[in-house]
């Protein structure tokens, strides 16, 4: 099972991306900065945006599943019984997994965006996918989320997950790491090599790396590890 | 049309003479011709053609009914191309300039408001069904017929929300009825002699020509 994104060329208006590599099964984070093309990317992944050119490849993708970076823009469900129905999921599961403390009759708009979300995550996560990509999935969630979904998206064993993020405090387990730069998509490579080829890293990475204590990966356990090591 | 009073006033004057009988929405036809940048004016064909579906469909019904659908469809159809090349036209603001101009800054500017109010919320209906599209298909929904009720309940809810926002921004803002503005308009002899023929495609209307011309026969 892989995706792979020949030669493709995203244009809008006077903005385009360049974007070619192959995501085959694990965990890939896709970072880049606040309009450097990452949801533009993922609609072109999951096939809602045409390429100006190239061409996307789903190897062996039979099920796929776009989280887009705004949860009410999923919801056609006019209460939270009905917009988990609408996932093919029991809300008697759902709601308590969101760790929500709601009625299954409220309308999902009266929730907060918060609490949307991880009833948008819960839903979207209950179902197993070839292709998951999941685009700015940190935002509107407190630390304690982050961490919980990151855990989540750790015990995923199979398909392809494509995480689109600038998030730079909590990370899951990253097998694959990209970053869009100068209106590329660049391959990094796999962990842990790729952190040290990482443009943009958070501050703590970066600082990480160059006193010589690269982490191993980027989970909090991973960058903890490598704040506590000693040299020698 | 540069001219927001004349481009309504035309839309207005001729989606009626259209309405009346038939030998006027040919000339409101003959007029979209004429003024317009015809099918360039048009922004959203697929929903124009979807409208003159729904309107052939009510003509088919209207014509076995033993009415005239023909003459139904061709006046409607010319109202749908006033209509699209009225939209197409638009810009933010242009609404609520002619109405504060008409009837002044206290019910003209809130008549404005509501208006503007209404189109906004109408191209935020276009946005939102497309998102709905998208979910559904995400979802793996078929987007027929057997979702259209949630769909447009969903599109209901979607502009009362929508509305409630706006009237909640207006009170935050200190809003509490009428307001000035300054509304520059600039006409040109195009406007004018534009102007000039949709209110001679009204007289057509008006006035008996039939009967004029059988007088001096």
């Amino acid at each position: 099972m892989k995706l792979v994104l020949e030669e493709i060329m995203a244009v809008r208006g006077t903005w385009s991306l360049l974007a070619c590599g192959t995501f085959s099964q694990g965990i890939h984070l896709i970072s880049g900065n606040v309009g450097s093309g990452k949801s533009t990317l993922a609609l072109l992944m999951a096939n809602l945006f045409s390429p100006s050119r190239g061409r996307v490849e789903r190897d062996g993708i039979k099920t796929l599943m776009l989280s887009t970076q705004f949860p009410e823009f999923h919801i056609t469900g006019l209460s939270v019984t009905e917009e988990c129905a609408s996932w093919g999921l029991n809300p008697d599961i759902i709601i308590p997994s969101a760790g929500l403390e709601i009625s299954g009759d409220v309308s999902p708009f009266s929730l907060s965006r918060g609490e949307l979300k991880r009833l948008h995550l819960a839903c979207v996560l209950g179902r197993q996918y070839d292709l998951l990509l999941l685009d700015e999935p940190f935002s509107s969630l407190d630390c304690a989320e982050k961490e919980r979904l990151c855990s989540e998206l750790n015990s995923r064993t199979q398909g392809i997950t494509v995480i689109f993020t600038h998030e730079q405090s909590v990370f899951p387990r990253v097998d694959q790491l990209w970053e869009i730069a100068d209106q590329r998509l660049i391959d990094l490579g796999k962990m842990p090599g790729a952190i040290e080829q990482w443009q943009n890293a958070p501050a703590l990475i970066k600082k990480l790396i160059s006193t010589g204590r690269c982490p191993a990966n980027l989970t909090p356990s991973d960058i903890l590890e490598a704040s506590c090591r000693t040299h020698g | 049309m540069q001219d927001a009073r004349v481009r309504l006033g035309c839309a207005a004057l001729l989606s009626v003479a259209a309405f009346f009988n038939i030998a006027c929405a040919l000339a409101v036809f003959l007029w979209w011709l004429i003024f317009t940048p015809r099918m360039r004016s048009v922004r959203n064909r697929k929903l124009v053609l979807v409208m003159l579906a729904l309107i052939g469909i009510i003509a088919v019904m209207i014509t076995i009914s033993g009415g005239d659908g023909f003459s139904y469809f061709m006046r409607m159809g010319v109202i749908v191309l006033i209509g699209s090349w009225l939209y197409a036209e638009q810009e933010p603001g242009d609404f609520l300039s002619v109405v504060v101009w008409a009837c002044g800054k206290r019910r003209g500017f809130e008549l404005g408001m509501i208006g503007e109010c209404a189109m906004q919320i109408a191209e935020s209906l276009s946005y939102d069904f497309v998102r709905i599209q998208t979910a559904m298909k995400l979802k793996n929904r078929s987007s027929g017929i057997k979702n259209l009720v949630p769909t447009g309940l969903m599109l209901i809810h979607d502009a009362l929300v929508r509305a409630d926002e706006i009237t909640e921004l207006l009170a935050v803002r200190g809003y509490n009825g009428g307001g000035t503005i300054c509304p520059v308009f600039r006409i040109t002899k195009k406007d004018y002699f534009a102007g000039i023929c949709a209110i001679c495609v009204l007289l057509f209307l008006v006035i008996p020509v039939s009967e004029f011309f059988i007088l001096h026969s």
